[in-house]
């Protein structure tokens, strides 16, 4: 996952301490990322990196870690990697 | 659907699922005045239930149970709904703790109380209630403590229904100190396994048969207690906890609603008291034609949800996360307003007093509770964000 990415889950993650790097593998609800939550994530990463997920990613997988929500941002944007935030 | 006329497991035993709720109806019609006269819980009816099988109706057929499906549970909880919605609502939720052990036990835990929650000695209360987490199911604060293989069991909760007359419970706990309040472990404590204070009183507006109290229970289970993945209560919870419980619940406000629709029409059209209800006037047609189609509507999608929830591929599908909760909130809202467009319609003497032959009062300060109950806002906050996840409003009829 690359920064701008990172940047904004890390807004999404109430549980998870300022100075932690972010998890890969680990659940997002453990870090405090509910279903209420998801869409506000999802809302941000479209916004700010210019992606649209489509409603077939609308599921519980892709909200599973830091991993399968990146794989997903990923698949839309095979460029998204080289994107810088701002 | 299955037809409620014929038996529902292979054997020897003829008696269908009708006969069992034909016999306890009668007990549930019986106790229900007293039981909301003194907010006391209905003993007699749920012995009656007990007796009846319908505890065990979830339980498979090789553990003694009845081998029922969700449209079962559908039909029973309607019918006595129509007689006491607080003795339906006891057993319903009953019945969504029994499929919860049925799917998600450890073997262990399935051989030994299986056969007792089919023969009804074990009726099995919900503790899922926390001070300070504002109602939500999936998280939990108080911790789950292990000991050589034991867990011990501290936890307050301010409201159990039927909790003083539960012979186990179903607990949601925090899964250790460390863990966060995500981690929800589900464990279940037979009475005799633990200490149990508790504490208030019960004098509520209506449901006041259900008699919730305020518990601290305290106790230690081996580790074969925990029901489903240490620490993910959600999955038992996304596909068993929640669509079972929200479908009993439907099922018996829809069916107190149309049983209170039933006595009205009973009325209007007995020749003897027909006079009094002007039957003629096109504002009392429509209202009836709303009120049908009210019902109408609840029992189409309780039927679609049931049907979904049965052959769900993944319980987590927006569409029927969508449709389950709003089912509970469709339910809950409609049948209150069924029954205040009944008082309104039958007017005073009928509608409004506590002694009139057809118990709308009761029914009234009942289904006032339906949209507190796991609250329809919250729900609708949880829709409103699913609904912005599925573009393409899939509806699936």
């Amino acid at each position: 996952m690359n920064d701008a990415f990172g940047a904004i889950l890390r807004r999404h993650l109430k549980y998870l301490a300022p100075d932690a790097d972010i998890p890969s593998a680990a659940p997002l609800r453990d870090l405090g990322l509910d279903s209420m939550q998801a869409v506000e994530l999802v809302f941000d990463l479209e916004d700010e990196l210019g992606v649209v997920l489509p409603d077939e990613a609308m599921t519980a997988q892709t909200f599973a870690t830091a991993d399968t929500l990146w794989r997903a941002v990923e698949q839309v944007a095979p460029d998204a990697s080289a994107r810088v935030a701002g | 659907m299955t037809t409620h006329a014929t038996p529902l497991a292979a054997g020897p035993d003829t008696t269908t699922l009708a006969d069992r709720v034909t016999a306890v109806l009668p007990v549930l019609r019986d106790e229900a005045r007293t039981a909301d006269e003194h907010a006391r819980f209905p003993e007699r009816s749920l012995r009656a239930l007990r007796d009846s099988g319908l505890m065990g109706l979830l339980v498979p057929v090789e553990y003694g149970g009845l081998g029922g499906r969700l449209d079962d549970l559908v039909y029973v909880a309607g019918e006595l709904a129509g007689s006491c919605l607080s003795t339906a609502m006891i057993w319903a939720m009953h019945c969504q703790q029994v499929a919860v052990l049925v799917d998600h036990a450890d073997p262990r835990l399935r051989a030994r109380l299986l056969p007792d929650l089919g023969a009804g000695t074990v009726y099995v209360a919900s503790v899922t209630s926390e001070k300070g987490k504002g109602g939500h199911l999936l998280s939990a604060a108080s911790p789950l403590r292990r000991a050589g293989g034991d867990l011990h069991i501290r936890r307050d909760a301010p409201i159990v229904t039927g909790g003083l007359y539960a012979d186990g419970f179903l607990i949601t706990m925090r899964d250790s100190e460390s863990a966060p309040p995500s981690a929800v472990t589900l464990v279940y404590a037979a009475r005799t396994d633990l200490s149990v204070q508790t504490s208030g009183d019960w004098n509520p507006l209506g449901m006041r048969g259900t008699h919730s109290v305020a518990m601290r229970l305290e106790g230690r289970v081996d580790d074969g207690h925990v029901v489903g993945v240490p620490g993910d209560f959600r999955t038992v919870a996304v596909s068993r906890f929640i669509p079972v419980g929200h479908i009993g619940w439907a099922a018996c406000w829809l069916g107190a609603a149309r049983s209170a629709m039933r006595a009205v029409l009973g009325m209007m059209r007995d020749p003897r008291g027909r006079g009094q209800f002007n039957v003629r006037s096109d504002l009392v047609r429509a209202r009836l034609a709303r009120i049908r189609l009210d019902l109408d509507t609840m029992a189409a999608l309780l039927g679609q949800v049931v049907r979904e929830v049965d052959r769900a591929d993944d319980p987590d599908a927006v569409p029927l996360q969508l449709r389950l909760n709003g089912l509970k909130v469709l339910a809950s809202e409609r049948s209150f307003e069924i029954v205040d467009t009944l008082i309104q319609l039958v007017g005073l003497r009928h509608g409004y007093l506590r002694d009139a032959p057809v118990p709308l009062e009761r029914l009234f300060r009942d289904l006032r509770s339906a949209s507190l109950n796991y609250a329809n806002e919250r729900l609708l906050l949880a829709n409103g964000a699913l609904t912005l996840m599925d573009r393409d409003v899939t509806l699936d009829y």
